[in-house]
């Protein structure tokens, strides 16, 4: 099986110790022949659900959050806005 | 008699009938956790002040004489994933250790609406992935039959609060087997109803296709009674599905003459313990007695169901848990020297192992090469199980099997071993592959004392039946035996 941990971790956005990549390489390996197991069918063709046609609302403005209410959760806020590092070169 | 003891059906009638004021019930629930929490370690977050406002609430309302809901004033235990307006939601894990919802979950509003009591926020294992409850991050919840073992999980917490009194009934979630594992662990009564019958609004999503809110409970009749408080078509979210939902819990009835019980024999062989398997069959026996006819069914190999579930819950947890990224809500990492790194060390530090796991195997599956080879693969596996569920339909009312291929095992016995922790969902999550209701019973004791679980599955919206069925079984026994672990 070839799996790039680094590359899969990168696209992920997590971070792992060589010792983590070693351990994670070895446990995905496993679970992987486990989840290889699947029939052999024709898997061509598109994924429908006819059971399940969604139902979609009306696209209105109803709840109404107040602009402190959602940010008292965020990290760091200035100013009433939510900081993030610099994303722009100078 | 300890007011703790009692079912929601019985305390909601005294509360009605003023016998009891649900300050009283409450005082005694909160009580009954003071005793048992340091021992069982069901909760993430107590809520007794709040708890005690919202049922001098009720009583007022009862004394002035206002119509109110059947579980106006009864303590209920909320799974630490569903949002509540102003209480902590964790979902065990540190990522979210901080994270106060300014908003409630569908299914909170409508308890809401007939005046509960919430108890609190139970345990859980880490964004529901797990089957033990010990991937969370604060505590281990402790089976209250045996407190060296797990409650299983992911509602470990849930199932442990309502086994030990330390709730009435409380609300779990089901994304492979979460709520029937653990019911079928602690001794008590856990449905997973249809997907699309209860609103995932405000449930922090795991795999949206299969997660699914349902209710716990010690009798058949409050599991009804709590389902049918919550289900309903919900314009915050599309897949819930618009239909008359019946009040299931006075439909109840015991009757199974000629009811076609189907017997998977996939279900009942490798891995699943003799003992297992001989309660389950004598509990497929008993409803012969009632009038209930046995016939052979097949159901989808296992092992298919396992791999395609894996599959599809990965890759849509991978997905799903993006959004944690330290920005606006939840832990944020305390050192970064950019964006990248922030969102890498906040998910690194924030997310534990298992999750970490997952969200590499659903990275891996939707990566490109590799999407037509496992995703896809799993998505038309999933259309060949409903076309063999369909088929099974077409011989049986309702199917039987146990619940978990073993009775509940000892703190770390599986955590070494990923696939040999998954096989513990290896009979619950064809279930949510292909959408159906399901619910486990108690049916027995192991030689340990360890209760086992039997699992009834229902064809879609055909709640009412299953739980007749669940019924049928518990009077011909004379109810479910939790006298171990209420005493």
């Amino acid at each position: 099986m070839d799996m790039d941990i680094k590359r899969l971790a990168k696209l992920a956005r997590l971070k792992f110790t060589p010792e983590e990549e070693e351990k994670y390489a070895a446990q995905m390996a496993n679970i992987v022949a486990m989840v290889e197991k699947l029939p052999d069918l024709d898997a061509s063709g598109p994924l429908i659900d006819p059971d399940n046609p969604m139902e979609f609302r009306k696209d209105e403005v109803q709840r109404n959050y107040s602009r402190n209410e959602l940010i008292a959760n965020a990290p760091e806020v200035q100013a009433g806005c939510i900081v993030v590092p610099k994303t722009v070169a100078e | 008699m300890e007011l703790y003891r009692l079912t929601a059906a019985e305390l909601s009638r005294m509360i009605h009938d003023k016998q009891v004021s649900s300050t009283e019930v409450t005082k005694s629930v909160f009580a009954r956790i003071a005793a048992k929490e340091p021992e069982i370690d069901a909760y993430v977050t107590l809520n007794e002040e709040g708890a005690l406002k919202k049922a001098a609430e009720v009583d007022e309302k009862i004394a002035k004489g206002e119509d109110l809901g059947k579980l106006a004033g009864i303590p209920i235990g909320i799974k630490d994933n569903m949002c509540t307006k102003g209480l902590l939601t964790t979902c065990s894990s540190k990522m979210l250790s901080n994270f106060v919802p300014p908003y409630n979950a569908t299914v909170i509003e409508k308890l809401s609406a007939q005046d509960f009591v919430c108890t609190g926020k139970l345990n859980m294992d880490e964004f529901a992935m797990g089957s033990s409850t010990e991937t969370s991050f604060f505590k281990k919840t402790k089976n209250p039959f045996d407190i060296t073992r797990v409650p299983g999980g992911s509602s470990g917490g849930s199932a442990a609060a309502v086994a030990a009194g330390e709730a009435i009934v409380a609300l779990g979630s089901d994304t492979g087997g979460s709520i029937r594992q653990p019911a079928s662990f602690c001794g008590v009564v856990g449905l997973k109803p249809t997907y699309g019958s209860v609103s995932r609004f405000g449930l922090v999503a795991f795999a949206s296709s299969l997660d699914q809110i349902g209710p716990f409970g010690r009798s058949v009749e409050d599991v009804a009674m709590l389902y049918s408080a919550i289900c309903g078509k919900d314009p915050y979210d599309t897949t819930s599905v618009r239909r008359e939902y019946p009040r299931f819990e006075e439909n109840l009835s015991a009757d199974v003459k000629g009811l076609r019980i189907g017997i998977p024999a996939e279900y009942f062989g490798e891995g699943v313990t003799e003992e297992v398997r001989a309660s389950v069959m004598k509990a497929a026996h008993e409803y012969e007695k009632m009038g209930a006819v046995l016939v052979p069914v097949t159901l989808p190999k296992p092992d298919y169901a396992l791999a395609a579930y894996y599959i599809i819950a990965c890759a849509e947890a991978s997905s799903n848990l993006a959004r944690f990224d330290g920005v606006k809500y939840g832990y944020r990492a305390s050192s970064y020297n950019s964006l990248e790194e922030l969102y890498e060390n906040t998910r690194s530090e924030g997310f534990g192992d298992e999750v970490k796991r997952r969200i590499m195997l659903g990275t891996y599956v939707l990566s490109s090469g590799y999407y037509d080879a496992y995703y896809k693969k799993a998505k038309f596996t999933q259309n060949l199980m409903q076309d063999m569920f369909r088929e099974a339909f077409r011989q049986a009312d309702v199917i039987l099997s146990p619940t978990a291929p073993d009775t509940a095992f000892k703190f770390g016995e599986n955590s070494d071993d990923q696939v040999k922790m998954y096989m513990n969902d290896i009979l619950t999550v064809t279930v949510n592959i292909v959408g159906l209701p399901a619910i486990s019973i108690p049916c027995g004791f192991d030689s340990k004392g360890l209760p086992i679980g039997c699992q009834l599955i229902g064809n879609k919206f055909d709640e009412q039946r299953l739980l007749n069925t669940a019924f049928a079984y518990e009077r011909q026994i004379g109810g479910f035996d939790l006298s171990k672990t209420l005493g």
